[in-house]
């Protein structure tokens, strides 16, 4: 178990395939093949990335009532790869629906809050936390959070991570984001930006504001930050400078499901498996998997193979 | 195997151990050390002994219980102990690379419904229950 990968507001993804979708209008799914249920969460995802990479990873969180039951039983079918621990609530899980037109190219998705967490359920989780952390390299802290939870967790889980030495990812929104920055720096940054274009509290219009923006994450102290920009392009940053990266491939929005965890899967991968690998050429790897996972309509992992093919469409521009 | 390496550590109250037991519908639950190692099971036969005077396993029917109060004041006092007073210990464990057979085999001299799967330096992996080997079986994997 080299991954600790904590998903606090875990989902069970439903996933639709409809043809000429459009609201206020009744729909038939054509077969099974056309709607997926897998577990989801941005930390359960980059596991199952993880996994097709072989990495081993531990996923943990909290669920809760009959959906989390469904949700576990699916994790532990996906790959031997990926051992869970997961704190139960009474509380039933979100379930997340999106739905993805091959016809149109739209993706809609709709996200539910998840349920309420007591105090206990939280020090139960940290407890087994504790544990795991004494046999990981790396931990991978992202996504949403259930009510009644703040970004300071997720400052608090960085900070004993770092303590005992471990690598930590961040991908989170800006809300939680500048409360944990508070009190941890992680090493890499992946600002979830996708509801509100905003970093610390900054609003990124012009490409000059998200190259500041990833500057600013490195001068508080990351080795890496990587900032999503107009969808299939990203800024990134390390200590040696800002770059874009970007591709002359046609991306259809309706595949990007999943591609954000793919990135991060991609980049703990680099990173555990290349010690000496440049902070630039783990976001190029974490770039080519994300475009990789572009090409697949269903959130299905990249492999190996699939990464390193879409490496060679990927471009690298120097901006600072 | 069922690669769910939900565990305590031996500090953890009766209480709690109880707690993620019934709500996760575990009948047993690793212990571990801080670096994963098993060094503990928790059974709910460990808690409901250590709950009730010895001389209750004795009995073939609760009718014979003079008086409930006991378990009840027993049970109270139980719930704020460490797991480690109550625990099995050394546990019974299996390797990752044991077979089908070994492990129905402990199971059934030591009538537990479920194992600790652990690597070769004694840490856990997972857990292994009676119905995974029934299911092998059926599956002919045995």
């Amino acid at each position: 178990m080299k991954v600790i990968t904590v998903t606090l507001n875990p989902a069970l993804d439903r996933e639709f395939i409809i043809e000429g979708f459009t609201v206020n209008a009744y729909h038939r799914i054509k077969g099974q093949n056309h709607m997926m249920m897998n577990p989801g969460g941005k930390g359960i995802n980059v596991s199952m990335a993880l996994a097709k990479l072989g990495v081993s990873s531990i996923a943990i969180g909290i669920i809760g009532g009959y959906t989390g039951r469904v949700l576990l039983t699916e994790l532990n079918k996906v790959s031997p790869l990926i051992s869970t621990s997961f704190v139960h609530i009474e509380e039933e899980t979100r379930e997340n629906i999106v739905i993805v037109d091959p016809v149109n190219h739209t993706m809609t998705s709709i996200n539910s809050p998840g349920p309420r967490v007591d105090r206990k359920a939280v020090e139960l989780l940290l407890k087994r936390y504790d544990i795991y952390l004494s046999r990981a390299e790396a931990v991978v802290i992202s996504g949403s959070l259930p009510q009644g939870l703040t970004g300071e967790i997720y400052g608090k889980m960085a900070k004993k991570a770092k303590e005992k030495g471990r690598m930590v990812f961040f991908d989170m929104i800006d809300e939680y984001l500048t409360e944990a920055l508070e009190i941890c720096v992680p090493d890499v940054v992946k600002p979830d930006v996708r509801g509100s274009l905003t970093i610390l509290g900054e609003r990124l219009e012009s490409l000059e504001d998200y190259v500041e923006a990833a500057a600013n994450l490195v001068k508080r102290g990351c080795k890496l930050a990587v900032v999503s920009y107009e969808i299939k392009n990203d800024v990134v940053a390390t200590q040696d400078g800002v770059w874009l990266i970007s591709t002359e491939e046609k991306v259809d929005p309706e595949n990007i499901l999943g591609a954000g965890d793919a990135y991060v899967g991609a980049m703990v991968y680099k990173r555990l498996t290349e010690k000496n690998a440049s902070m630039l050429e783990v976001a190029r790897f974490g770039y080519a998997a994300a475009l990789a996972k572009t090409r697949k309509l269903a959130k299905e992992m990249p492999e190996y193979e699939e990464i390193s093919e879409a490496l060679k469409s990927c471009r690298l521009e120097r901006l600072r | 195997m069922v690669r769910d390496v939900t565990a305590v550590t031996q500090d953890e109250t009766v209480e709690n151990v109880v707690r993620i037991m019934a709500t996760q519908f575990l009948s047993g639950i690793p212990v571990v050390t801080e670096d994963m190692r098993v060094i503990g099971f928790v059974s709910e036969s460990d808690v409901i002994r250590a709950a009730i005077p010895g001389y209750f396993s004795l009995l073939q029917s609760t009718t014979f219980i003079p008086d409930m109060s006991q378990f009840l004041k027993m049970a109270a006092k139980l719930k704020d102990k460490p797991i480690r007073e109550i625990m099995t210990h050394p546990p019974l464990v299996v390797n990752e690379n044991a077979s089908l057979a070994h492990v129905a085999d402990l199971m059934i001299k030591h009538n537990v419904k479920i194992l600790p799967v652990v690597d070769e330096h004694g840490r856990l992996l997972g857990v292994i229950t009676r119905t995974n080997i029934v299911r092998a079986a059926m599956e002919g994997y045995l």
